[in-house]
């Protein structure tokens, strides 16, 4: 017995995998606020019974190779729930479709168990009434690495110096009202009548964030010259998504649904439909700040709708350890008139302030006390700026929004 | 005796790779169906008799063969027929007529037939014609959606404002879930380990994006993005018109939906899951 525990472990150990235990709690009680500062109720997923609910749910890591068990724990007082494990191609007892597998009543717990297959981008959500706990949600990310956990696309695929993941969804607070939120469920699934308004959604989110709010460090894409970075993105809204990255990243589209594509495809523009994911290489040789474009186009119609703008920024040089980005603290933030800036920790001896278009704006930065300085910002036209403080060894930046 | 005789010849003409002459009939149809919550709209359909049927007739060719098809206005407008891949056709077919055309079909692929007035094909006038060279078990989805109001509005004349389509009732083959489990065209059925052939067209008006569970498949032929043959996906993208072939070999039993990802397609007049799901069944 204790030779085949040494060798299981021993094989464990050579391929890298082993056993991974997620907790989940399925929550019907959320509020999220919105960029303008409404909030909606929303159903999701959160890890600990203290945490808020999030849009999206926990990004969950395994490696290709994990024996994955995922416990649910239904704490919705309302609906029952489940995951489904989109693009793992599980068995169809964990394949989370109610009526064909099992859902989850309030108070009960479910267990999802896979293997975890290639490496690769892959989604979780909820199947129950999926139309309506989607966009409740109820959704997440899992990011499958390879065996050994390397950065790599896949198992011997395209190295990478970091990643950025980028979910897309929207927003109709029509949706999210009780009356369409508390509807029909009977356990087992199968057909029923729920109400399902009309879908017109009023926020286009990317990591749960629109607008001013897309300055976010985990929305945001900071890199350095020749740092390579790996896009993740997914698409669970039920509308099309085209991104439009600048020219200056040489983007190389590598893989879709987890799994590599036959031919790398360079383009800098890219369409995601509800349910796919694509992973996307990018790697500047210079420095510049710009932004992502991403169009929402309505399925029906093909008309874009709406366009989001991710704030990018290529500054310094990866591998040169002494010249290094970091954010810059900036309040408040978005500001109309003054912001104050913090740099306690080390000395700026310029600024630097462009728009998202790359123009220079001669600025005044007047300091008021030791590491504090402020920018009087009254003279801007409304948009999206970046500020950059420049020190001997090292520059901090910010994304500023003027109201 | 002479029906037996014709397949066997057919058979052996394929065999050696010959190329034949597939007689076809279409006959345009005008009628009614109903959706889930029973409410009733106008519907048109290519049906291989005079009697309307909600799904459209599925022609299967061999490479090389021709098609020689015959077509029947039995409805009470004029019709022009089309078929991609081919030659337009300019001449109307005024109610009660008929025409016949042949077509060489010297590639293999999915091709859409309709007609030339995207109205009418709105109201459900567009089928698929499948040019084959493997043996494996084929499948086949038609997928549409609709606004049942406006399909009464235009059947009627009237005209509508495309910028607002909003569709509310979504069909594979004239069917939604759970009916379309019934349909042995639509529905897999196959062993782990079988090669399996999904051949789908997108005849609606919307773009559509097919999600499936279990399984990843590849694209072996698709009619807007050639280069996207040899892709290993789990969903599916077809823009309106595209025609999309995904082979399949399935590697464990069991049921698996597969459904559009825009989850409002898997919804009809307040019912789910209804619209485009269905089951794939392996054994």
């Amino acid at each position: 017995m204790k030779k085949l525990i040494t060798i299981g472990l021993l094989i464990s150990t050579l391929t890298g995998s082993s056993q991974v235990n997620t907790f989940l709690i399925a929550r019907n009680t959320g509020q999220y606020p919105l960029y303008n500062g409404d909030t909606i109720r929303v159903f999701g997923f959160t890890e600990r019974l203290k945490d808020e609910v999030n849009i999206p749910g926990p990004t969950l890591y395994y490696n290709e190779g994990d024996s994955v068990t995922i416990d649910l724990w239904n704490v919705s007082q309302g609906a029952p729930h489940t995951i489904h494990l989109h693009g793992l191609d599980v068995d169809q007892a964990n394949d989370g479709v109610p009526h064909l597998s099992f859902d989850v009543a309030h108070m009960d717990h479910g267990f999802y168990r896979f293997k975890a297959p290639h490496a690769g981008t892959y989604l979780y959500h909820c199947h129950v009434v999926s139309t309506l706990h989607v966009q409740a949600g109820m959704y997440g990310l899992i990011i499958i690495r390879p065996p050994n956990g390397s950065f790599n696309t896949w198992a011997g695929g395209h190295a990478y110096h970091s990643e950025q993941n980028w979910m897309t969804s929207e927003v109709d607070t029509n949706w999210h009202k009780d009356g369409v939120l508390n509807h029909n469920h009977n356990i087992g699934g199968g057909i029923m009548r729920v109400e399902i308004p009309e879908y017109r959604p009023q926020h286009f989110l990317v990591n749960g964030l629109s607008e001013q709010q897309l300055t976010d460090s985990s929305t945001a894409l900071l890199s350095s010259v020749n740092e390579e970075v790996y896009l993740r993105i997914a698409n669970i809204g039920y509308y099309g998504n085209t991104f439009h990255f600048p020219s200056s990243y040489h983007a190389r589209i590598v893989s879709s649904d987890g799994r590599p594509l036959p031919q790398l495809e360079r383009s800098d523009s890219l369409r995601v439909f509800p349910g796919e994911r694509y992973g996307v290489l990018l790697k500047a040789i210079s420095e510049f700040i710009d932004s992502v474009a991403l169009d929402y186009f309505n399925l029906n119609t093909a008309a874009v709708v709406n366009t989001q703008w991710i704030p990018a920024q290529v500054a310094g040089f990866f591998s040169t350890p002494e010249l290094e980005t970091t954010p810059l603290s900036v309040y408040p933030n978005p500001a109309t008139d003054d912001i104050r800036i913090n740099t306690s920790d080390f000395k700026p001896s310029n600024w630097q302030l462009m728009n998202a278009q790359g123009r220079l704006y001669n600025v005044t930065v007047n300091a008021v006390a030791d590491g504090i300085y402020e920018l009087n910002l009254a003279e801007l036209a409304p948009g999206l700026y970046y500020l950059n403080a420049i020190g001997r060894n090292q520059i901090k930046g910010a994304a500023i929004i003027k109201k | 005796m002479k029906y037996v005789l014709s397949i066997l010849l057919a058979a052996i003409c394929w065999q050696l790779g010959m190329a034949t002459n597939v007689q076809s009939r279409l006959f345009i149809n005008r009628g009614q169906i109903e959706a889930i919550d029973s409410t009733q709209f106008a519907y048109l359909a290519f049906n291989n008799s005079s009697v309307f049927h909600r799904n459209n007739s599925l022609i299967r060719l061999q490479k090389g063969d021709s098609l020689i098809v015959k077509v029947i206005n039995n409805d009470t407008v004029n019709h022009t027929f089309s078929c991609q891949g081919q030659l337009p056709i300019t001449n109307a077919l005024n109610p009660g007529d008929s025409a016949t055309y042949r077509f060489y079909f010297n590639n293999a692929g999915l091709f859409i037939y309709s007609v030339s007035n995207p109205l009418m094909r709105y109201l459900g006038l567009g089928g698929m014609i499948s040019v084959e060279t493997k043996s494996h078990a084929h499948f086949f989805w038609n997928i549409k959606e609709h606004n049942k109001a406006w399909n009464d509005t235009i059947a009627k004349g009237y005209a509508v404002n495309w910028a607002n389509y909003y569709p509310d009732f979504f069909l594979i083959n004239g069917n939604s879930n759970p009916k379309i489990n019934q349909d042995p065209v639509a529905r897999v059925t196959a062993q782990v380990g079988d090669t399996i052939y999904i051949c789908i067209s997108n005849t609606g008006r919307s773009i559509h994006s097919l999600h499936l569970h279990g399984y990843h498949g590849t694209i072996t032929y698709s009619s807007k993005f050639p280069s996207h043959q040899g892709r290993e996906k789990d969903t599916f993208p077809l823009y309106p018109m595209e025609s999309l072939i995904i082979r399949l070999i399935p590697d464990k039993p069991g049921k698996y939906p597969v459904h559009d990802h825009n989850l409002v397609a898997v919804t009809g007049g307040n019912y789910y899951p209804n619209g485009m799901f269905l089951t794939l069944l392996v054994q």
